[in-house]
């Protein structure tokens, strides 16, 4: 063994910490703010007014900046398909028989009650700290929880790819629509209240515009996205693990 | 208070960059990804927050700290997530190609 890992991470080590120290003492010549401005400031001072919903996070989230989370569900959409894309070549018909009884039965009581839970952060999204976003990816730790204990194909079987897929496309498709309807009332694609979407009453469970809907179409999205993902990656480690105790793949 | 919260981040972003630099196991890249892509994600939400400020849930009582940090690292834990998935998956396709996953190893990019 020669010397030189050693010195190259004693070079590492020194170069992280300066980095470290200048970037702190950038940070901390920051002034400390003491009110909002900019569009921030406007955001919290009329997302009630010309929105209706209380969570001024999931306003700029699904009203003005609506088309940043279309972009974005897109990335994840992307990343689905370049993920399948990669796993895709074979099918594998053989899974993990899952944990033990106890385990099993334990989540079978948990799971109804982590469904009500990702269904309400979705659905109060925009009275509430929660959204498409944080809803959807408690769906999908519903299925990789499933998935875990009772094993992929029970999963698969009840919550088939093929669902998944056009749950994820019609949250896109959801998405795109709601905004179109903005475009056809002539106020610009996404356009929430100025297109006509009812405000409600503030606060109100039924309220501001299109916002519970983009909620719920991310959340599809999200939610079939992830658990798209871990599925593919779980089927192909069930595989070589089949691989390694020398049965062959099918 | 805050500076504390940003020196957590940095702390956090240079053991990150320290994992990418020396470890050779791409698992363990991935991993410093992860936790670079973190602690840039709590500057970001650290920097929207003003001393004494209540959450943005309308109405407020008080001066509600800024939302637009919080909107940005929404949508940026999302991204994250899906790149750091696929790059997972890049590295399964690696490891079923080379039977490795020691980026030493990994020499050349042969068919």
């Amino acid at each position: 063994m020669s010397i030189r890992p050693f010195i190259f991470r004693i070079a590492a080590l020194i170069l992280c910490v300066s980095l470290g120290l200048m970037l702190f003492r950038g940070i901390a010549a920051l002034p400390v703010p003491e009110k909002v401005i900019g569009p921030a400031g406007h955001y919290l001072a009329r997302t009630a007014g010309e929105t209706g919903a209380r969570n001024v996070v999931g306003a700029i989230l699904f009203d003005y900046r609506a088309f940043d989370t279309l972009g974005e569900s897109t990335v994840i959409f992307t990343a689905v398909c370049g993920i399948a894309m990669l796993f895709s070549r074979r099918k594998f018909h053989r899974s993990s028989r899952g944990l033990s009884f106890i385990a099993k039965r334990g989540i079978g009581i948990m799971v109804p009650f982590l469904l009500m839970y990702a269904s309400v952060i979705i659905l109060f999204g925009h009275l509430s700290p929660g959204g498409g976003f944080q809803g959807g990816t408690i769906f999908a730790t519903v299925t990789v929880l499933l998935c875990v204990v009772y094993g992929s194909s029970f999963e698969s079987q009840y919550f088939p790819p093929r669902t998944k897929d056009i749950l994820e496309s019609g949250g896109a498709l959801l998405f795109s629509g709601i905004g179109l309807i903005g475009l056809a009332a002539g106020t610009g694609f996404l356009s929430n209240i100025a297109a006509g979407f009812p405000a409600g009453t503030f606060g109100s469970f039924l309220s501001a515009g299109s916002v519970p809907i983009l909620n719920v179409a991310v959340g599809m999205k999200v939610g079939a996205g992830l658990s798209t993902i871990f599925y593919s990656m779980i089927k192909m480690l069930d595989a070589e693990n089949d691989h390694i105790e020398g049965g062959r793949p099918r | 208070m805050i500076l504390l919260s940003y020196a957590t981040a940095i702390i956090i972003f240079c053991i990150g960059l320290y994992t990418i630099m020396v470890r050779r196991n791409l698992f363990k890249t991935v991993l410093g990804l992860a936790l670079m892509e973190s602690a840039v994600l709590l500057i970001i939400v650290s920097s929207g927050y003003i001393p004494g400020g209540v959450p943005p849930i309308a109405p407020f009582s008080g001066q509600a700290v800024n939302p637009l940090p919080h909107a940005f690292t929404l949508t940026a834990i999302v991204i994250g997530a899906s790149d750091i998935a696929l790059a997972l998956a890049f590295i399964v396709k690696l490891h079923r190609h080379y039977r490795t996953v020691d980026l030493d190893r990994i020499r050349g990019l042969r068919g």
